[in-house]
């Protein structure tokens, strides 16, 4: 099987890149499939020839839920919504939403940017609410 | 491969344990033992489940317990994996005695949490996701199933009454269940009025966090051939997985461990579906018990819902499902979770679960999920 591409960033580096606002970094399988989540092999086809790619910051929710029992990291955060958000170009995440109190404030096919903030996580903010700096910021993709 | 029997098994009542977890496994071991009529010398080994001892500030629990039966020597380790800790002990055992390496073993799952708060066990639990790609990010454990709740609706058009129908039936079973952690029975009026915890998941969508123990005895035919009560024979024993993440499989509407493990199970069993009498699945929540049913390929997809509601999945029904009350209302604490379903289906088969007896009790299949599906076990047992 071919080594990596390059070497790949550690849960750490990526973490920190992603909190700290600088790149939201994911990667992609010689089969085509994109992931945010750290691994040695493509978790589709099992082929090791994985490449670091930036992700695109814009996205579309495919699902969520309104959280109002956080866990000891988000205790004064809810209720928010977790949502997982199939980006632009390609890659499916996990992600939140801060400020959302119900199910009607959000829907499946809400166009969505990734905003870090100084909390914790992949934290997204509707499109166009003033969240489009980070897209700006890391090229949009 | 040997034919090999679950000889005896024991749960005591969950909910909030008085004694440590290490007591209360002790205790459930030797209730095990005494049913299956064997001393414990007779254990080459012990599979110990608990996942979350060190919130008792305890790990290595396997020889606290050999020691307390008085087994010092017998060889033991602990098995993690998540909710399906038991239930994957339960495997190893029957691979160790069925593969001819013991003629007996003994599978014990405990958990204790009831002395955490509400943020704290919240947090416990969200650990058997990923931490740094789904817990970091906003999941919780309630989130998670919440979420595929949300897609199942969205896809299927599944109905909060259809959610609230597996409540309402849980809860009347465990009613009947004096190891059960709930004891009474809801309405669906009650369910619809209970706060939403992750929505569309409210309170009594929920399962509690109990604590509990539960243990099981498997042993070799040939060298068990007469034990005290009707053995289970195990005939099917399969374990599977899928991708960690939630948000990287290609469903959010199932889980596809699920669909392997009973794919599996099935083929190792040499039965159809339609030739389980009754099931006791891993119904953390009640969208877990409907995809449960699902992708076992009892029903079609998004077809669980409405012969939930149907009455289909009750105790006298085409296919009782959870007549123990299962984890939404016997308990789930974690790694007890998977022996304590062998333990009902245990008392189903010796005809002692009283009033939830169910009607038919020759095949009956028991489905262990870990965490959202990253690990899964799926037994089906039948009678000698």
């Amino acid at each position: 099987m071919a080594e990596p591409t390059q070497p790949l960033p550690s849960i750490e580096e990526h973490r920190r890149a992603y909190e700290d606002g600088t790149r939201l970094r994911g990667f992609r399988s010689a089969c085509g499939f994109v992931t945010a989540t750290w691994g040695l092999a493509c978790p589709r086809c099992g082929r090791r020839d994985v490449e670091e790619v930036d992700l695109d910051p814009r996205g579309t929710i495919v699902a969520f839920s309104v959280q109002h029992v956080p866990s000891d990291e988000f205790l004064n955060d809810a209720p928010y919504a977790y949502v997982v958000v199939d980006l632009e170009g390609g890659g499916r995440v996990s992600g939140w939403i801060d400020g959302v109190g119900s199910d009607e404030e959000v829907a499946v096919g809400d166009a969505v940017v990734w905003t870090p903030t100084y909390k914790p996580g992949v934290h997204f903010r509707p499109a166009g609410a003033g969240a489009s700096e980070a897209a700006s910021a890391t090229g949009g993709g | 491969m040997r034919e090999t029997w679950v000889v005896g098994a024991a749960s005591n009542r969950f909910g909030r344990m008085p004694e440590s977890g290490r007591e209360a496994a002790a205790r459930v071991a030797l209730e095990a033992l005494d049913v299956a009529g064997l001393d414990p010398k007779e254990i080459g080994y012990t599979f110990v489940s608990n996942c979350f001892g060190i919130a008792e500030r305890q790990a290595h629990l396997g020889p606290l317990i050999n020691t307390a039966l008085g087994i010092p020597d017998v060889p033991s380790c602990s098995i993690e994996s998540a909710c399906s800790s038991s239930s994957a002990g339960l495997h190893e055992a029957f691979v160790h005695v069925a593969g001819g390496f013991e003629d007996a073993a003994l599978v014990v799952g405990v958990e204790k949490l009831s002395h955490l708060d509400t943020l704290n066990a919240t947090s416990y639990f969200a650990m058997g996701a990923d931490y740094a790609f789904e817990t970091r990010n906003g999941a919780t454990f309630p989130g998670l199933y919440a979420t595929l709740a949300h897609a199942h609706r969205q896809k299927f058009g599944t109905r909060e009454e259809e959610l609230g129908a597996v409540a309402v039936k849980n809860h009347a079973n465990a009613a009947l269940n004096p190891h059960a952690h709930f004891q009474k029975p809801i309405t669906l009026e009650t369910y619809l009025r209970s706060p939403v915890i992750a929505s569309p998941l409210r309170l009594y969508d929920c399962c509690p966090f109990s604590d509990g123990a539960a243990a099981v005895v498997v042993g070799a035919r040939e060298k068990h051939p007469r034990p005290s009560a009707e053995p289970l024979v195990i005939r099917a024993s399969a374990r599977s997985g899928s991708i960690a993440d939630m948000h990287d499989r290609t469903t959010l509407t199932g889980l596809p461990a699920t669909r392997t493990a009973a794919d599996k199970a099935f083929r190792q069993a040499g039965l159809e579906r339609g030739q389980v009498d009754f099931a006791e699945v891993h119904d953390c929540f009640t969208i877990a018990e409907l995809m449960a049913l699902e992708d076992l390929g009892f029903y079609p997809a998004g077809g669980a819902g409405r012969a939930t509601t149907e009455g289909e999945t009750e105790r006298d029904g085409r296919l009782p499902v959870n007549p123990s009350g299962g984890l939404k209302a016997k308990g789930h604490p974690v790694s007890a979770t998977g022996a304590s379903q062998v333990a009902e289906i245990f008392e189903q088969f010796n005809g002692r679960a009283a009033g939830r007896q169910v009607p038919k009790a020759e095949i009956a299949l028991a489905h262990n999920v870990g965490a959202t599906g990253g690990s899964c076990s799926v037994h089906i047992f039948g009678r000698r």
